[in-house]
């Protein structure tokens, strides 16, 4: 008998107006042991799927119907104490967001422990035993320092550690993971993944890995599940499902998956005007005083950084989170000015576009309003050539004019950050800053934006710096690239040359992680 | 627009009621509310008085209405003080920050230490009684909850994206403040407007009550009711006709403010 069974699972969210289907249909099984991909772009059913599995989705507005049988028992009929007896010690869950999803007020040990005082008769002392060995388990060092800590002194890696080791410490028969790596770097990104594997293969855990990342569900499932809006096209073997997919849909989603591939001949002339210059660049921030009156102290957080941007060219800007880059993004802009150093702009309105559209846009007026904004301030036009400029603007990125009068929360993500591009280029700067513009976008969305931005390059000739976690997305768009760490640029060059023949070590660890 | 709870439906149709009764009673009162008539002193209620008559035997019914218009007339004025008030501090407060929020907020904090009532005595002690007094001290009094509510949530829009965005796009801090953000915090300032309505109503009727708030003759329900107290077992029904429409008031507001901040999600 399967582990996980599901069949004919019908969820429809009960709305006041018309219901909503968000899962059709949809079978599942999972053996026991089995790794199994479920992927598809957001919105298409992934979690609420899962929720419904752990039981999470148990409202009045929330439909449910068909089967989820757990080793023969559906979990849709069983009581609420009998789900209760289940989560934690037969199914446990890890969630994206490693930030939100430990409580703040408690420390790391209780927290892991939490799952024992329900399910278990151990003693307090075997209790912290057992914690200790998952902390183990899950290989975080100085374990009895984090047993004592609370989720704030963690960084995100080690938080998502810990959540492993509490979904883990009852050993459960399957676990659910939605998105556990989305939310981290590359590097760490890779080492949670070895871990689930790690944890499948030492507890016989099954594992129900959810991802928008096709290629992260290819190195690590056996088998895949591909969900479009809320029915399941396609599924099967993963390696099969990769070289000969069936449906246009899976096609197109792999098509969209940025692969460490370029078009060889890029404009790169080196007569072109400098539009920003960086020189010897240091950046801080004030550390926290301890006391009253102690004097300030400040902290360096970036070290001579020089660098210069060409008209018409992409620079890529790759490094971990807390490396600086954002920092650096903020002193060109002038939005952060403690810092000693030349920054040399002919623009005088950098722009950027930020990595969430959604927070970046005013949600209390129209795109038409957003976009005259700019010109508003800093030129004399009257409304009427406003309009007319804002038309042309929407035409450039591809936006229908009828978008115009809209808020922004009734667009779509990928429509959001192309009203994000055109109010960034509204007042032709030379050159605009791309702050992870498509991490926050579906593989099929990212593809279209990032050939917007391309296009955009090519017809304007603006420059773009373009900050981004993902190489493969760097390599594709960028001339050069820049590769930073602990504040300071480590590596720049011409980005074939970096990957092809990357020289520090930290170059060829993060083109290692990335799987290059 | 979003559907409104039910709450706030019920809330608003009562409110609207007593608005209405109010609003009349700025144009047309069956008597004069301040003619006296020694014949129908304490008479009960009748087809020709049906509220009956006070101890100087005017008509309670007009009293009422006309009362009711005074105490809406300060409760509105001192909301809109207030709050403007409140809105200014908490949008410098919260978005500057720095050394202006501290002492701005110490001072808020050292008002909002003293009952609002207690306040406004002392004001109304230095410039003497009267509607805009009582609305001038109220408002003073009333400024620093507003300030509390707005500082808040400017403090968390300011660091969000789109006011980096205004920034970047060449907006100034004032259009910043008032143009970008002030919208988007519109739903919490509704509520809070409701709500300091309805406090501003009851320290209105409770300064009248105190006897320095409108002057006799003129009608205000809080001294009706402190004049009402004398017969209070002989006619009590000259205390529950003002008092009702009171309650009727602050009931409405407040349903609607609850309404519309659990709808809110």
């Amino acid at each position: 008998m399967a582990l996980l069974e599901i069949r004919h699972l019908d969820i429809t969210f009960l709305d006041k107006k018309k219901p909503q289907k968000i899962v059709e249909d949809l079978h599942l099984t999972i053996e026991a042991g089995d790794m199994i991909g479920l992927v598809g772009e957001s919105g298409s059913g992934k979690t609420m799927s899962a929720l419904a599995v752990a039981g999470l989705l148990r409202q009045k507005n929330v439909q449910i119907s068909g089967e989820i049988l757990l080793d023969g028992k559906n979990l849709l009929t069983c009581s609420p104490q009998e789900l209760r007896q289940l989560q934690g010690s037969e199914i446990s869950m890890i969630f994206q967001e490693p930030m939100t999803s430990l409580n703040p007020t408690r420390t790391i040990g209780w927290q892991v422990e939490e799952s024992l005082r329900l399910h278990t008769n151990l003693t307090p002392e075997e209790r912290k035993a057992r914690a200790m060995e998952a902390l183990h388990d899950v290989e975080l060092s100085d374990a009895e320092r984090i047993y004592h800590a609370y989720p704030h002194a963690l960084s995100g890696g080690q938080r998502q550690r810990v959540m492993i080791a509490a979904a883990m410490i009852c050993r459960p028969k399957l676990l659910l993971a939605d998105e556990p790596t989305t939310a981290l770097d590359v590097t760490v990104q890779k080492q949670m993944i070895a871990l689930l594997q790690k944890m499948n293969q030492t507890y016989g855990t099954a594992v129900l890995f959810i991802s928008h990342d096709l290629a992260l569900v290819r190195s690590l499932c056996s088998k895949m599940v591909v969900l479009q809006q809320g029915r399941a096209v396609e599924a099967g073997d993963a390696e099969e499902i990769f070289t000969s997919p069936r449906q246009l849909y899976t096609k197109e989603l792999l098509a969209a998956v940025p692969k460490f591939e370029r078009q060889p001949c890029q404009r790169l002339q080196t007569d072109a005007p400098t539009v920003l210059q960086v020189s010897d660049l240091c950046a801080y921030y004030p550390k926290e005083s301890k006391r009253l009156f102690q004097k300030k102290e400040q902290k360096e957080v970036l070290h001579n950084i020089t660098f210069s941007i060409k008209k018409g060219e992409i620079i890529g800007l790759v490094g971990e989170s807390g490396c600086g880059k954002s920092t650096l993004a903020r002193s060109i802009l002038g939005l952060h000015r403690d810092y000693i150093g030349e920054i040399r702009h002919c623009t005088e309105h950098p722009q950027i576009v930020f990595q969430d559209a959604g927070s970046s846009l005013n949600p209390a007026k129209t795109v038409d309003w957003i976009l005259q904004e700019p010109l508003r301030n800093c030129t004399q036009l009257t409304p009427g050539q406003r309009k007319d400029c804002v038309t042309e603007m929407l035409w450039l990125v591809k936006l229908d004019e009828s978008l115009r009068s809209r808020y922004p929360w009734q667009l779509s993500g990928g429509q959001r950050q192309r009203v994000c591009i055109a109010a960034s280029l509204m007042l032709h700067p030379e050159f605009l800053i791309a702050d992870e513009p498509v991490s926050a976008l579906d593989v099929t969305v990212q593809k279209q934006i990032l050939a917007l931005m391309q296009e955009i390059v090519r017809e304007t000739g603006v420059s773009i710096l373009l900050i981004s976690h993902d190489l493969r997305v760097v390599y594709q768009m960028c001339d050069r690239v820049l590769v930073m760490k602990d504040g300071s640029i480590v590596e720049a060059g011409a980005a074939e040359e970096i990957y092809q023949d990357p020289q520090h070590d930290y170059t060829k660890k993060l083109l290692e992680s990335a799987g290059y | 627009m979003k559907r409104q709870s039910t709450t706030f439906w019920i809330g608003a149709v009562l409110a609207g009621m007593v608005l209405l009764f109010l609003l009349v009673g700025c144009f047309w009162t069956p008597y004069d509310p301040e003619a006296m008539n020694a014949s129908m002193k304490l008479a009960g209620v009748s087809s020709a008085h049906p509220m009956g008559c006070d101890a100087f035997g005017r008509d309670v019914l007009s009293r009422v209405m006309d009362g009711g218009r005074s105490t809406l007339l300060v409760a509105g004025g001192t909301v809109l003080l207030g709050a403007g008030l409140g809105i200014v501090i908490g949008a410098i407060t919260g978005y500057f920050g720095g050394l202006a929020d501290t002492i701005l907020m110490r001072i808020v904090d050292a008002l909002l230490a003293f009952p609002s009532v207690l306040l406004a005595l002392v004001v109304v002690a230095l410039l003497g009684t009267g509607e805009m007094n009582v609305i001038l001290s109220l408002g003073i009094a009333f400024a620093p909850s507003f300030a509390r509510v707005v500082r808040g949530e400017f403090l968390r829009s300011r660091y969000l994206g789109y006011v980096q965005a205004a920034r970047l796009a060449g907006a100034s801090h004032f259009r910043i403040l008032f143009v970008h953000i002030l919208p988007n915090i519109r739903s919490v300032l509704i509520s809070a407007l409701l709500i300091g309505f309805n406090n501003a109503v009851l320290s209105e009727a409770a300064l009248s009550y105190l006897g320095i708030g409108v002057q006799p003759p003129q009608a205000s329900l809080g001294s009706m009711l402190a004049d009402a107290q004398t017969y209070l077992f002989t006619e009590p029904l000259l205390c529950i006709f003002p008092g009702a429409v009171l309650i009727l008031l602050v009931l409405g507001f407040g349903l609607m403010g609850d309404g519309l901040r659990t709808g809110r999600k």
